[in-house]
C-alpha cells in the first residue's frame, strides 16, 4: 500500500488563515450596517449612525477599528510560520474589538445591528489569531467559543450583577457606605432585642450561643480531640449557637429567611434520599413508576397556585382544617406555610440530583457486604451513606439556594414575616427605593455564595454538577422491611396531599367563587380565554426561543469545561456558577439597572426577556450536558482529532448524536423552567411583552383567583404534554442510535 | 378598553397592568429613556411623586372644565384627577359570628377583634400609607398612633397588596378589612358576603391619576389617549369593564348604583400637599416601621 508522502516543505506556513473570511465580515458589516441605533427599536437604519457617517470627538476610534481589522486581514493573507502570524492577527484584532467597545461605552450609543455583526466576527477574527499563534491549545473553533462564552458571561452575568453592586454603594459617584449600612441596620432586615418584649432576646440567644459551646466542648472531650481542634469546635458549636438563637428570636428578613432554609433544606434533602432510594430499590415496581410521575409535578406548576391551593385546604376557612377538624387558625401564614410549600415544590429537585447520585453507586461493594453476613440495614449505614454523602451535599445545596431565591411562595403565604428574595422586589415597588433592592440582593447573593464556598470546602469538586457514572453491573440490594414499608406510607401521604392540592387547583377554576360558591362555571375559561390566551402563546414562543440557545450554549460550555483545559475556564465556570446561584428577583433587577440605558440598552423588548430566561436556564442545561459528557468516553473524540477533524465537526459528527437524549431532556427542562420563571421576569415585561407568570401574578393579587386557577390549569396541562410527547419522540430517536460505554 | 380608543382617534392602545408602586418604581429606573407613554390609574400618591420628581409633565386637556372642581383643587397642577375611592371598612359578618360591626376607627382596637382584622403593610403598599395619614389628619399624629397600636393588636395578618383585605374577608380568613371601598364592594359583586361602609369619625379618600410621562416616546399618541380618557363615554367604559366602583373625575360619568357616593360619606379635608411629600411618608412610615409594628401581638 502506498502511503502518500507528505513534502514537510509544502506544510508549513504556506497556508492562509482561516481570520481572513471573519476580518472581511468584520470590515463589511460597518461598512452596510448602522453601528448604533437612535432608540429602543433594534432594526432602524439611521444614516448618521453608520460607522463612517458619525460624528463627535470618538469618531476615530471607529477608524482605528476599521484599519485594525484591514490590518488583520492583510496579515492573515500572508504566507508566513503560523505562530507569528497569528500574534499579528491577535495584535490587530484585539486592538479593533476594543476600539469598537470603546467607542461604545464613550459615546452611551446603544449598539445596532452593525455593532453586532461586528463584534461577532471581531471575536472569530481574534479566536482565530489566538488558536493559530498556540496560546490557546485548541483550533480556531475552540477559541471563539472561548471567547464567546467569556464575552456573554461578562456582559450578561457579571456586568448586571456589578452594576447592581454600585448602585448600593456608589451614591452621586461617591463611596457611600450609608445606605448599606441603614439597610442592614432596619428592622425590616433584622432585629434582634426587641423593645416591646419584656424578655432579652439577645440574653436569650446568648444563652444559646453558650449552650452551643458547652455541647462542643463536651462532644470534644469525649472524643478525645486535640487541644487546637477543640477550640475550633467549641467556637463553631457556639457560633452555631448563635445562629440557633437568632432565628428563633429575632425578626426581620434575615432571621426568617434563615429559618425558613434550615427548615426546608434539610426536609427537601431527606424526603429526596428517600424517594430515591424508594425508586431505586422498592420492591413494587408501581411505586417506582409512580414517582418519576411525581417528580416532574411540581417542577411544571406554575408558582402562585400551589400556595392558594394550600390556603384553600389549610388555612383559616380550609377545607381540611375548618371542615374537617374545625380549626379556625392562621396557623399556615408565616415560616409553617413557606417552609412546607417550599418542601412540596423542591423535593423534587432534590429526588432527581439524588436519583443520579445513587444510580452512580457501585452495587458490587454492597453485595460484597452481603457476601460478608452484614444485614441489610448495617449495609445501608456503613456503605451506602458514606458514598452518597456528596450527592447528599449537592442536594442540600440545592434545596437551600433555590429556598432562599424562592419568590412566589412567601408573596402568598408569607404573612407578617419578611423575606431577602421578597424584599428584593418590595423595597423597589413599595417603598421606590432601588438602592435597598441593590443592598438585598447582595446580601441574598453573599449567603449563597458562602453556602457554595462552604459545601466546597467540605466536599470538594464540581458542586452543582450531578454526578452520574457509567452503568454498572450487579444487583442492588433492597430495603429492610421495616423501612420500605415506613418510607413507603411517607409517600403515600406525599401522594395524596399532592393529588389533593392539585385537585383543588381544578376544582378552584370551575367553581364560580373558589373557597365560598362552589357552583360550576366555565366563566373563568372564557374569561382566560379572551385575557389570557394571547400572553400564553407569547409566553410560549419566548419560552421556545430561551430554550434553544440555553441549551446550545449550555452544550458549548460543558464540552469547554469538561473537554478542555485553558486560561479562563475557572473564570468560565465561575459565572456561569453565578448565573445559576444567583436569585431570579436579583438578577431581574440588575438587568434593569444594566440594560436600560447606554451602550447596551435591551429592555422593555423581548430580547431582554429571552437573555435573562437563556442564562437562568443555561446552567440546566450545563448540568444535563455534563451527566451526558460524562457518560462518553473520550477516546471517541480522540480518535476523531487524530483522523484531522476539527473540532466542531467533532462536536457535530460524534458528540451530538450519541447526546441526543440528553440535549431534547436539557431543552425541555429549560423551556419549562422558562414558562414558570416569575422572579426574573417580573420586572423586565413591559406593553405587549406580557408574560403568563407575571399576568397570573396580577390576577391573583386582584382576587381573580377562578381565572388564576383556569390558566394554571391549562399551564400544567400543556407543558405535562410536551413534556410527554417529546420525551417518547426523543426515546424513539435514541434507540436507533448505538450507545457506546465503555 | 383598547378597541374602543383606536376606533376614536386611531392611535393603538398597549398596555400593562402593574401596581401603583410597581409602575413608579419602573418610571423611575427607566428615565433615562422612558417605555411607557402615560401612566394611567392608581393611587395619587405615586403620580404626586413622580411629578414632583419632573418624570411626569402636567398636562391640561380640553375637557379640563369638566373635572369635578374638588378633586382639581387637592390635586393642584401635579397630576389629572382620574377617579376618587375612599378608604372603609369591609366587613364579612359571618366570620364575625355574632359580634357587631366596628362602627368607627376607635371601634377597631376592641380586644374583642382580635385576630379578625386585616390591613395593607405600609411599607409595600400606598392604600396603607393613606389609612395612615387619614387617622394622623383626623386624631393627630400620637393619639394616630395609640389607635394604630390597638389596632395592631386585632391584626390577623398585613397584607403586602392594598385590595388583599378584602379579599381574606371575602374568604372568612379575616372578618374585618380596612381598605378603598370600591374594592370591597368589587368583591361583594363578585359574591362575596361583604357589607361595605365608612368608619364614623370620617375618613380619607383617594385621587386616582392620569399622568403624562415627560420625554415619552410617543407624546402625540398619550394626549390623545388622555383626551379620549377624559370623556364620559371612556370613562365609564373603564368603569363598568374594569368592574370599578371609584367615582370618576368627569362631572358628567354617570355613577353606578353601586358606588359608595362621595357625599354620602364624611370625607376629611386629606392635605394631599403635605402628606404625599416623601420626607413625610418616609418619617410616617418609619414611625409605624419601628414602633408600632415590632409589637408583640
Amino acid at each position: 500500500m502506498n502511503t502518500p508522502v507528505i513534502p514537510a516543505r509544502r506544510r508549513v506556513g504556506l497556508t492562509v488563515s482561516g481570520a481572513w473570511l471573519a476580518a472581511v465580515l468584520a470590515i463589511v458589516a460597518p461598512l452596510s450596517l448602522p453601528f448604533g441605533r437612535p432608540g429602543r427599536p433594534f432594526l432602524t437604519i439611521d444614516g448618521d449612525l453608520y460607522a463612517l457617517s458619525v460624528g463627535g470627538p470618538h469618531a476615530w476610534l471607529l477608524l482605528v477599528m476599521l484599519v485594525a481589522t484591514g490590518a488583520a486581514l492583510g496579515a492573515s493573507l500572508l504566507r508566513m510560520p503560523t505562530a507569528e502570524r497569528g500574534d499579528i492577527v491577535t495584535l490587530f484584532g484585539a486592538v479593533a474589538l476594543l476600539s469598537a467597545i470603546l467607542w461604545l461605552v464613550l459615546t452611551s450609543t446603544p449598539f445596532g445591528m452593525g455593532a453586532v455583526a461586528t463584534l461577532a466576527a471581531l471575536v472569530m477574527v481574534l479566536g482565530n489569531g489566538l488558536s493559530e499563534s498556540g496560546r490557546v491549545q485548541g483550533d480556531a473553533f475552540i477559541a471563539s467559543s472561548i471567547l464567546f462564552v467569556s464575552v456573554f458571561v461578562l456582559l450578561f452575568i457579571i456586568f448586571p450583577l456589578f452594576t447592581v453592586l454600585k448602585s448600593a454603594v456608589f451614591i452621586d459617584g461617591r463611596f457611600d457606605l450609608s445606605v448599606l449600612g441603614a439597610t442592614l441596620k432596619h428592622p425590616l432586615f433584622f432585629v434582634l432585642d426587641s423593645t416591646f418584649t419584656e424578655r432579652s432576646e439577645l440574653n436569650l440567644t446568648l444563652r444559646w450561643a453558650a449552650g452551643g459551646a458547652v455541647a462542643g466542648a463536651l462532644l470534644g472531650l469525649v472524643r478525645r480531640v486535640p487541644p487546637s481542634t477543640l477550640a475550633g469546635r467549641v467556637l463553631l458549636m457556639g457560633a452555631i449557637g448563635f445562629v440557633v438563637g437568632v432565628m428563633l428570636y429575632g425578626n426581620g428578613a434575615l432571621p426568617t429567611s434563615l429559618a425558613v432554609v434550615c427548615i426546608a433544606a434539610p426536609s427537601c434533602t431527606l424526603l429526596g434520599l428517600v424517594f430515591a432510594l424508594l425508586g431505586q430499590r422498592s420492591r413494587l415496581a408501581g411505586v417506582r413508576r409512580s414517582l418519576d410521575v411525581l417528580s416532574i409535578l411540581p417542577i411544571i406548576t406554575p408558582p402562585f397556585i400551589l400556595a392558594f391551593s394550600m390556603i384553600f385546604l389549610l388555612g383559616r376557612r380550609g377545607l381540611i382544617t375548618y371542615n374537617v377538624f374545625d380549626l379556625s387558625t392562621n396557623w399556615i401564614y408565616g415560616i409553617p406555610g413557606v417552609a412546607i410549600a417550599q418542601i412540596l415544590a423542591f423535593t423534587p429537585v432534590a429526588y432527581l440530583l439524588l436519583r443520579g447520585s445513587l444510580g452512580a453507586l457501585n452495587p458490587a461493594l454492597e453485595e460484597a457486604s452481603q457476601t460478608l453476613g452484614a444485614r441489610p440495614w448495617v449495609g445501608l449505614r456503613t456503605i451506602t451513606w458514606p458514598l452518597v454523602r456528596p450527592g447528599l451535599a449537592a442536594a442540600f445545596l440545592l434545596s437551600m439556594i433555590e429556598s432562599l431565591a424562592d419568590f412566589g411562595n412567601p408573596i402568598i403565604l408569607g404573612g407578617n414575616r419578611r423575606y431577602l428574595a421578597t424584599e428584593v422586589y418590595l423595597s423597589l415597588t413599595g417603598r421606590f427605593t432601588p438602592r435597598e433592592a441593590a443592598v438585598y440582593g447582595l446580601v441574598l447573593l453573599g449567603l449563597v455564595l458562602l453556602a457554595f464556598f462552604l459545601q466546597r470546602m467540605w466536599v470538594g469538586g464540581g458542586s452543582f454538577i450531578t454526578v452520574t457514572g457509567k452503568p454498572t453491573s450487579g444487583a442492588l440490594s433492597p430495603l429492610p422491611r421495616w423501612l420500605e414499608v415506613t418510607l413507603t406510607a411517607l409517600l403515600v401521604v406525599w401522594t395524596l396531599f399532592v393529588a389533593a392540592l392539585y385537585v383543588s387547583i381544578v376544582v378552584g377554576s370551575f367553581a364560580q367563587l373558589w373557597g365560598v360558591n362552589f357552583t360550576f362555571t366555565t366563566r373563568h375559561y372564557q374569561d382566560f380565554m379572551t385575557a389570557g390566551w394571547p400572553v400564553f402563546l407569547y409566553t410560549a414562543r419566548i419560552a421556545a426561543l430561551s430554550a434553544v440557545p440555553a441549551m446550545l450554549l449550555g452544550f458549548l460550555v460543558a464540552y469547554l469545561v469538561s473537554r478542555q483545559r485553558f486560561f479562563g475556564r475557572r473564570f468560565v465556570e465561575f459565572g456561569s456558577l453565578l448565573s445559576f446561584a444567583t436569585p431570579g428577583t436579583v438578577m431581574g433587577v440588575a438587568y434593569i439597572f444594566a440594560f436600560n440605558t447606554g451602550p447596551w440598552l435591551l429592555t422593555a423588548s423581548a430580547t431582554i426577556i429571552i437573555l435573562a430566561l437563556v442564562f437562568r436556564n443555561m446552567p440546566v442545561a450545563i448540568r444535563a450536558a455534563v451527566a451526558g459528557l460524562a457518560q462518553i468516553d473520550p477516546s471517541l473524540e480522540e480518535a476523531s482529532t487524530m483522523l484531522r477533524a476539527r473540532s466542531f465537526v467533532t462536536m457535530r459528527r460524534v458528540l451530538f448524536p450519541l447526546l441526543v437524549n440528553t440535549l431534547v431532556t436539557g431543552l425541555i427542562f429549560a423551556f419549562v423552567s422558562a414558562m414558570t420563571a416569575v422572579s426574573q421576569v417580573i420586572f423586565l415585561v413591559s406593553p405587549g411583552n406580557q408574560l403568563a407568570t407575571v399576568l397570573l401574578l396580577g390576577w391573583v393579587e386582584q382576587g381573580q383567583l377562578g381565572r388564576a386557577a383556569a390558566m394554571g390549569s391549562i399551564l400544567i396541562v400543556s407543558m405535562l404534554f410536551v413534556i410527554v410527547v417529546v420525551l417518547a419522540i426523543a426515546r424513539r430517536i435514541g434507540s436507533r442510535t448505538v450507545r457506546v460505554t465503555a | 378598553m383598547g378597541p374602543a380608543f383606536e376606533a376614536a382617534t386611531g392611535h393603538e392602545l398597549e398596555f400593562i397592568r402593574l401596581s401603583s408602586q410597581d409602575a413608579l418604581a419602573r418610571i423611575r429606573a427607566e428615565a433615562a429613556s422612558p417605555v411607557f407613554d402615560v401612566w394611567f390609574g392608581g393611587t395619587g400618591d405615586p403620580h404626586l411623586v413622580a411629578a414632583r420628581e419632573g418624570l411626569t409633565e402636567f398636562y391640561e386637556p380640553s375637557n379640563w372644565g369638566e373635572i369635578i372642581q374638588d378633586l382639581k383643587d387637592q390635586v393642584g397642577g401635579t397630576y389629572i384627577p382620574l377617579y376618587a375611592g375612599a378608604i372603609g371598612f369591609v366587613v364579612n359578618e359571618d366570620a364575625l359570628a355574632g359580634k357587631p360591626n366596628p362602627a368607627g376607627w376607635r371601634d377597631l382596637t376592641d380586644p374583642m377583634y382580635k385576630g379578625l382584622i386585616a390591613m395593607p403593610d405600609p411599607n409595600s403598599s400606598g392604600t396603607a400609607y393613606t389609612i395612615i395619614a387619614t387617622l394622623v389628619q383626623i386624631f393627630g399624629e400620637d393619639e394616630a398612633f395609640e389607635i394604630l397600636a390597638g389596632i395592631h393588636q386585632n391584626i390577623a395578618q398585613y397584607t403586602t397588596s392594598g385590595a388583599a383585605p378584602g379579599q381574606l374577608a371575602g374568604r372568612g380568613e379575616v372578618a374585618i378589612a380596612v381598605q378603598f371601598m370600591h374594592d370591597g364592594v368589587k368583591f361583594a359583586e363578585q359574591g362575596f358576603p361583604l357589607t361595605v361602609y365608612a368608619p364614623a369619625e370620617g375618613t380619607g379618600y383617594e385621587i386616582g391619576g392620569l399622568s403624562l410621562i415627560a420625554n415619552g416616546p410617543n407624546r402625540e399618541g398619550a394626549i390623545a389617549f388622555i383626551e379620549w380618557a377624559l370623556t364620559p363615554e371612556a370613562q365609564m367604559l373603564a368603569a363598568s369593564q374594569g368592574e370599578s366602583f371609584q367615582i370618576q373625575s368627569n362631572m358628567n360619568t354617570p355613577v353606578s348604583p353601586l358606588s359608595p357616593r362621595l357625599e354620602n360619606i364624611d370625607l376629611i379635608d386629606y392635605d394631599f400637599d403635605r402628606f404625599g411629600t416623601p420626607s413625610v411618608r418616609d418619617e410616617l412610615v418609619g414611625r409605624w416601621t419601628n414602633e408600632i409594628f415590632p409589637q408583640p401581638r
